[in-house]
């Protein structure tokens, strides 16, 4: 049975603008969203910012009401079920936010135990048992002001596990971790997929999304581009090679010039320090080297070279690469 | 049955969460501790004429003037101060009901701003040296009691107009004397024009006061007190009702509008 | 010599306005006729009725006069500091610092706008005085009014940059500002006489701004001269400008102090 389900999901947002004179626009986040999810599945929303995953989560958590389309959890439909569907959902959103930075990390707990229900005898059990989870044991009555942004983080964590719930959905939870930070969390999460537990992990980073889940859906602009494993994924670009091209400054047409040559894919830019890595995808391979450099000239050029797609091209070409 | 005991206790962990964080709020504790002492401070001085007899009339005028300061400010923005640190979507997304949370919290700070009453109380008594003695000191404990539900639950109706209402909370500041005048808090209303009385009649702060004033003057009559408590009974059954369905309709709102969380998306 | 008066008297008039944008931003007209207009109204009918109850009689004007003037002080206090500890909430405070523009024109700069503000305050708070209190003002010569009501306000406004810089350091603003305003509100005498405090407390008053300010405005409205007020008007002057420079030089020395120790950001 499928843990979650979702249907052609939609999602309008109004915003005004203007303070004497408002004007209302609305905004496409979310435009044609479906999907299913097995239960005990690790499934991985990948996209660039602004794609529409956060607002995604957030339909699926109860705390927006789609515009469109539909979605169930455990059977249960968001919107009209919503009462039924809070107890057994868990949730953590990227960032600092939503914690009571004036109080101790176990306060926090405590506090929300009690609104999951959980009764005093658990959770006097659980609470311990999760801030050795997420390494937080020896810190939890300190207050959350003076944690790092990873203790938040993970102190985020403990708190959606508290009612032990079926479903997870961790929307960026390493946004904003140093690279230590981030890869403790990581094992974090594929030890939580080892308890069965069925989870939804949104991220922008192609790596973490394919070291960790067993299907990745792709969503750009709203919509789902791509939805399979990260193999399958993989052999979308496996007729393709990437050239890699250092350069130290390149003009937008000159990009615009390349991309529009017949044997090119995706061109993507990358920034490294004071050098630009242009990744040019293409059938060509090697071959293709001479005319790229022609279209280059009087640019400074670094090293160049060629090499196999990775996962993370598969997603450059599936999101467009500008938003490199 | 085994659902109230939940609820009481999510309310009084709520209580307990929202005591903690004002005490490290410095201008939270400026409204339920500073201001009343000093509006206490003031009205003795200004009522001084007026003998004696009349400190307890301003220990308990001033104490309602922080009473109604902390609801309106305090109480007010149980909801929207949730919103503002993040923390109103994961106790929308709790099973918890909001109201039972909300409700928990603005009782905590109007038991604080009780501190208040009996700051007032001590400096005027002991470093001023008056007279302060109560009436009828049994039906003045109960109404204080009686009256701090029926200031709550008019609090649970104030937390909503935040969000329902988006300039509200840019226009509380004009709400605060008001209430001061019309409640006859520090004068009698029989001072005020006659066609504001209806206006302090609606206003179940106005009963608590004539409560508590009559109660420890003795200028009510036992059963004329017990009065005030059936119409403050009244009237929190009326603002608990309704905060049932303006709830519903808040919370309905704000995940249609995106309002849950201040940052968009 | 003369490029470097036009540099600073920009920046002067840059600071008044980007303060006073910067904080009214969120304010639409309604708003502002609320919280600038019956707010204060409110709070005056308070203080009004519990004089009335107190005396028995009629003495409506001193209440309106002595709570019209608060208005300045208000204005001059919660406008000024937000305006200088707005810098801190922010986080613009080291661009400030690190900027070679005219500590004294910025600053003073950021008080004007408030100044006028709060004098359209006490306009306004002596118009509902005429329209609901019978305030008379027959006997009164309107300059010496004019100059009393810019003189408080402008000292109330030093007091505001005094706090302003405290907020710098101490991180309950509100609190320290609140508390100063409730103060001002015992010890000026404008709803108790001074007469009627206590010595001791008495001595405080004849120390703050706007003491003096009420006493001028209730002697002129009752019909005396400028020359019967020149002399108190000349000391809340006074105790306007030292505020002030009181409230610089603690900037300067904030600044200073927090370049040595590298306490910039954590201010």
């Amino acid at each position: 049975m499928d843990a979650i389900t979702v249907n052609h999901l939609r999602r309008l947002y109004k915003s005004t603008d203007g303070i004497i004179k408002r004007t209302t626009k609305e905004v496409v986040a979310v435009e044609d969203v479906s999907f299913e999810i097995r239960q005990g599945e690790l499934f991985g929303l990948l996209g660039p910012n602004g794609a529409g995953k956060t607002t995604s989560v957030k339909m699926l958590t109860t705390l927006l009401i789609p515009s469109g389309g539909s979605a169930t959890i455990l059977g249960l439909d968001v919107v009209k079920d919503a009462n039924k569907v809070r107890p057994r959902i868990g949730f953590i959103f990227g960032g600092e936010r939503g914690l009571y930075w004036r109080l101790s990390g176990l306060d926090n707990l405590r506090y929300f135990a009690s609104l999951y229900y959980v009764d005093e005898a658990t959770s006097k059990k659980r609470i311990p048992e999760l801030l050795e989870i997420v390494g937080l044991k020896g810190r939890e009555r300190e207050k959350v002001e003076g944690y790092s942004r990873g203790m938040r983080q993970r102190l985020h964590i403990a708190r959606a596990l508290l009612h032990d719930p079926e479903v997870l959905f961790l929307d960026e939870p390493t946004m904003g971790l140093d690279p230590v930070g981030a890869r403790e969390l990581r094992t974090t999460v594929k030890n939580l997929q080892s308890a069965n537990k069925t989870i939804l992990l949104t991220t922008h980073y192609m790596f973490e999304a394919d070291a960790l889940c067993q299907r990745i859906a792709v969503i750009n602009k709203g919509k789902i581009v791509a939805l399979d494993t990260p193999e399958k994924l993989k052999e979308n670009v496996q007729d393709l090679s990437v050239v890699e091209v250092e350069l130290y400054g390149i003009p937008q047409e000159v990009i615009e010039r390349i991309k529009a040559l017949d044997f090119v894919v995706e061109v993507s830019i990358e920034n490294r320090d004071q050098r630009q890595v242009m990744q040019v995808h293409t059938p060509k391979g090697p071959e293709a080297i001479p005319v790229l450099v022609e279209h280059l000239n009087g640019l400074r050029i670094g090293r160049i070279i060629t090499r196999e797609p990775t996962l993370e091209d598969a997603y450059v070409r599936l999101v467009g690469g500008a938003e490199q | 049955m085994k659902r109230i005991g939940l609820n009481l206790r999510i309310m009084a962990r709520a209580f307990e969460i929202e005591l903690r964080q004002n005490m490290t709020d410095g201008f939270v504790l400026f409204g339920i501790l500073i201001q009343p002492l000093i509006v206490a401070f003031m009205a003795l001085w200004m009522l001084k004429g007026k003998g004696p007899d009349y400190a307890i009339f301003v220990v308990i005028g001033s104490g309602m003037t922080g009473l109604w300061t902390t609801l309106l400010f305090n109480g007010g923005n149980s909801i929207t101060g949730e919103r503002w640190t993040g923390t109103l979507e994961p106790l929308v997304a709790s099973p918890a009901s909001l109201r039972v949370v909300i409700y928990g919290k603005v009782l905590a700070n109007v038991t604080q701003s009780l501190l208040s009453m009996i700051g007032s109380y001590f400096l005027i008594s002991f470093a001023m040296g008056y007279p302060l003695t109560l009436t009828y000191p049994g039906l003045f404990f109960l109404s204080l009691v009686i009256s701090v539900f029926s200031l709550v639950s008019f609090g649970l109706i104030l937390a909503s107009f935040f969000i329902l209402i988006p300039d509200f909370a840019r226009m509380v500041n004009t709400l605060e004397f008001p209430v001061y005048i019309l409640c006859g808090f520090l004068f009698p209303i029989a001072l005020l024009p006659g066609w504001t009385t209806p206006l302090s009649y609606l206003l179940s702060p106005y009963w608590a006061a004539l409560a508590l004033h009559g109660a420890a003057q003795g200028t009510l009559e036992p059963l004329q007190i017990v009065g005030t408590w059936g119409i403050m009974a009244f009237f929190s059954l009326v603002y608990i009702l309704a905060s049932g369905r303006l709830y519903r309709v808040i919370l309905r709102k704000a995940r249609r509008d995106a309002t849950l969380d201040i940052v968009g998306n | 010599m003369l490029n470097r008066l036009t540099t600073n008297t920009r920046i002067f008039f840059e600071g008044a306005y980007y303060s006073y944008k910067a904080l009214f931003r969120w304010l639409r007209p309604a708003t502002y006729l609320a919280s600038e207009v019956f707010a204060p109204l409110t709070m005056m009918i308070f203080f009004v009725y519990i004089g009335a109850y107190a005396s028995g009689s009629n003495s409506a004007s001193f209440y309106v006069i002595g709570n019209s003037l608060i208005f300045a002080a208000s204005s001059g206090i919660f406008g000024v500091t937000m305006s200088v500890g707005g810098e801190r909430w922010s986080g613009t405070l080291p661009y400030l610092f690190g900027s070679p523009a005219n500590r004294w024109a910025m600053f003073v700069g950021r008080a004007v706008m408030h100044v006028l503000n709060g004098m359209l305050g006490v306009f306004i708070g002596l118009g509902w005085g005429i329209l609901l209190f019978k305030l008379d003002l027959s006997h009164t010569d309107p300059l010496a009014l004019l100059l009393t009501i810019l003189i408080t306000t402008f000292s109330t406004s030093g007091l505001g940059l005094l706090m302003g810089c405290l907020s710098l350091i101490t991180r309950n603003v509100m609190l320290v500002n609140n508390t100063v305003y409730f103060l001002l509100l015992v010890f000026s005498g404008a709803n108790i006489p001074v007469g009627d405090l206590p010595r001791w407390m008495q001595v405080i008053s004849q120390g703050l701004p706007l003491t003096r300010g009420v006493a001028c405005a209730r002697t002129i409205i009752d019909g005396g001269s400028l020359a019967d007020v020149l002399p108190l008007l000349q000391v809340e002057f006074l105790i306007g400008v030292i505020l002030t420079i009181l409230g610089y030089f603690l900037f300067k020395i904030f600044e200073i102090e927090a370049k040595r120790m590298g306490t910039l950001d954590i201010f």
